[in-house]
């Protein structure tokens, strides 16, 4: 694969060349092939000025910051997640797990949702940690559970959601149920329908492999698997600086009018807009024209789908799944926080 | 993705890192100040990554990680890599090819070495609706201090909130930057204020009147008092002041919150 780049790289140059210089006798009435060698030298300048120029709109400026933003946020966490994903991969035996877990999947489901309260720091972390609780074994049920609930309900997210909603603390409380909730339907939705194929074939490997050292192959695991999530990051973040920036937040207001819409377009801004878990309340609680219940599916839904965590999940388990277990997730989320927010606010 | 272009990466990156935090404040425009030791942490950790990457890959030469010799362990593993999704060889074994898509993270290290965007400015705050400021019951008395310098939420709060209208006839000194009203030549004094980065921007204006509108996203201080609307203290009152003097001043440090002026930004 590394070939075909560096090929594609030296071809480039190779295939402009004898452009140049086939173009020369036939175009100019000097035959001297020099100029036209310059041709592109001088073009590039214009060129280059007009691409800084572009990127200097105010638009392009903003859309710049934003996906920067999101990827510098991002990264530290991404490290965090997969710097856990590979000591649990190289460290940790399989028999913890299978200890620790209930041996029924259906118990398994929800004591993976609560345990993912101690994961603190926002949902980049635990596509990551995820993964190689699967390859150790871990029922991917119960994986899955823990990836959803542990952005959504760990102490620094409630501690933030409880900030941003002073006096009201039936919000803090609405969104750990609905959190809770989301995920463990999630992972009982996987025991149901759930296919093993729809897994990236990787994922169902373990990891330490007897004979290697165990430092080298952390850090082999650590840097690879970073690299390659780190790709799909910036895929993710660019994705939504470009809805970030193109939508404005002054068209909200069409839409907080009536009850049903409302819920449903803050579900759709939550995965546009990409904001993390620890922020997305501050967000919520600045969306005054809107329904508790509408705000509590913004925040329900932000840090289970949005679309950076699409592009890791495809990333990470295969683009099959992350299709369909979004989508499943987004209706799930939708509904508990519809029924709990209905209860509760 | 070859080896060298995975140390070049690892190392750039964590040099952008530090760059960005540990050397400058280019940080603080996209994301919060309390995400700057681990920003520290995260640069020092991709260096160190990168070197020990680029130690260790001299050493062993090209004997491919030792790996060879569990082929026979039953897994199978070498097919799946090939098959399908080019070239991820997973599962800590040929971790020397990485995706192609790692090749990507080249654009936010280099952009942020070497073309870092700005912070967000005035093309943003004209687009949002203006952050809600939070209900407040109790008013402390203000400092006699004149001017009196405020934050922009405060000023907003006070105004719409304080029903001692406290603010009435005092002189106020706010900073900000400029934000042009696109109807008409008006200009607002604004401030862009994020939780955790920039993507949760959201935006406070106060509008300023008697002075012409500098270009936009100059950074001011603006001197002045209320400018008189509505009933003050209630919702009807306009966040908005006359202005006496405006100066330029330097974008301070701490231009993603809406505190009172600390320091210029490195």
């Amino acid at each position: 694969m590394q070939k075909t780049d560096t090929r594609a790289a030296e071809a480039e140059p190779g295939v402009a060349v004898p452009a140049a210089t086939a173009d020369g006798p036939a175009g100019g009435r000097r035959p001297l092939p020099w100029p036209l060698l310059f041709g592109p030298a001088v073009l590039a300048g214009p060129v280059l000025l007009l691409l800084v120029r572009w990127l200097d709109e105010p638009a392009m400026q903003a859309w710049r910051t934003v996906c920067l933003a999101i990827v510098v946020q991002a990264l530290p966490f991404l490290l965090l997640g997969t710097a856990l994903s590979g000591a649990i991969n190289a460290f940790v035996p399989a028999r913890v797990f299978s200890r620790v877990l209930p041996r029924r999947p259906v118990l398994a489901v929800p004591v993976a949702g609560v345990a993912g309260a101690v994961l603190p720091g926002c949902e980049c972390a635990s596509v990551p940690v995820a993964n190689s609780l699967i390859r150790r074994g871990v029922t991917p049920a119960a994986a899955f559970t823990f990836l959803l609930s542990a952005p959504a309900i760990n102490p620094v997210v409630l501690t933030a959601t409880a900030v941003a909603f002073p006096g009201s603390p039936a919000m803090v409380l609405a969104r750990l149920l609905a959190s809770l909730a989301t995920a463990a339907v999630m992972g009982w939705l996987w025991l149901w329908l759930g296919r093993e194929e729809w897994l990236r074939p990787a994922v169902r490997h373990t990891g330490h492999q007897p004979g290697n050292s165990r430092w080298t192959e952390f850090r082999l695991g650590f840097q690879h698997d970073f690299l390659h999530a780190g790709g799909f990051l910036v895929v993710g973040a660019m994705a939504a600086a470009t809805f970030n920036v193109a939508v404005p937040r002054s068209v909200l207001d069409t839409f907080s009018g009536s009850p049903w819409l409302s819920v449903l377009f803050l579900a759709g801004l939550a995965i546009v807009l990409a904001v993390c878990s620890e922020a997305d309340a501050f967000v919520a609680a600045s969306l005054s024209g809107f329904s508790p219940t509408a705000r509590l599916a913004f925040m329900v839904v932000g840090p289970m789908v949005d679309l950076k965590l699409i592009a890791l999940q495809a990333g990470t388990f295969g683009r099959a799944f992350a299709a369909r277990f979004s989508a499943a997730t987004t209706v799930v989320a939708v509904l508990c926080s519809s029924l709990i927010g209905g209860v509760l606010l | 993705m070859k080896r060298p272009v995975q140390v070049t990466l690892l190392v750039l990156g964590g040099l952008g890192l530090l760059h960005a935090s540990l050397f400058t404040d280019l940080c603080l425009r996209y994301v919060k100040e309390g995400l700057r030791p681990m920003l520290i942490a995260s640069g020092a950790l991709l260096l160190v990554l990168g070197l020990l990457d680029a130690a260790s890959g001299r050493g062993r030469g090209d004997q491919g990680h030792g790996h060879d010799g569990h082929g026979d362990s039953g897994h199978g593993h070498g097919g799946h890599g090939d098959s399908g999704h080019g070239g991820h060889a997973h599962s800590g074994h040929d971790h020397s090819r990485t995706p192609r898509i790692a090749w990507l993270l080249f654009l936010p290290v280099l952009s942020l070495l070497f073309y870092a965007p700005p912070a967000l400015g005035a093309y943003t705050a004209a687009r949002e609706a203006p952050k809600a400021v939070k209900e407040q019951e109790h008013f402390d008395p203000l400092p006699r201090t004149s001017p009196l310098p405020m934050t922009l939420t405060d000023f907003t709060t006070r105004v719409q909130q304080d029903r001692e209208q406290a603010v009435k006839g005092r002189s106020i000194r706010m900073t900000g930057f400029v934000t042009p009203d696109k109807r008409g030549g008006g200009w607002y004094l604004t401030r862009i204020i994020f939780s955790c980065c920039a993507a949760d921007a959201q935006s406070v204006k106060v509008r300023v009147y008697g002075k012409p509108a500098l270009p936009a996203d100059t950074w001011v201080a603006v001197t002045g008092t209320w400018h008189p609307g509505g009933t003050l203290g209630t919702r009807s009152a306009p966040a908005a002041l006359d202005a006496r003097t405006v100066e330029r001043i330097v974008r301070p440090v701490n231009a993603y919150t809406d505190d009172l002026p600390l320091a210029p930004s490195r």
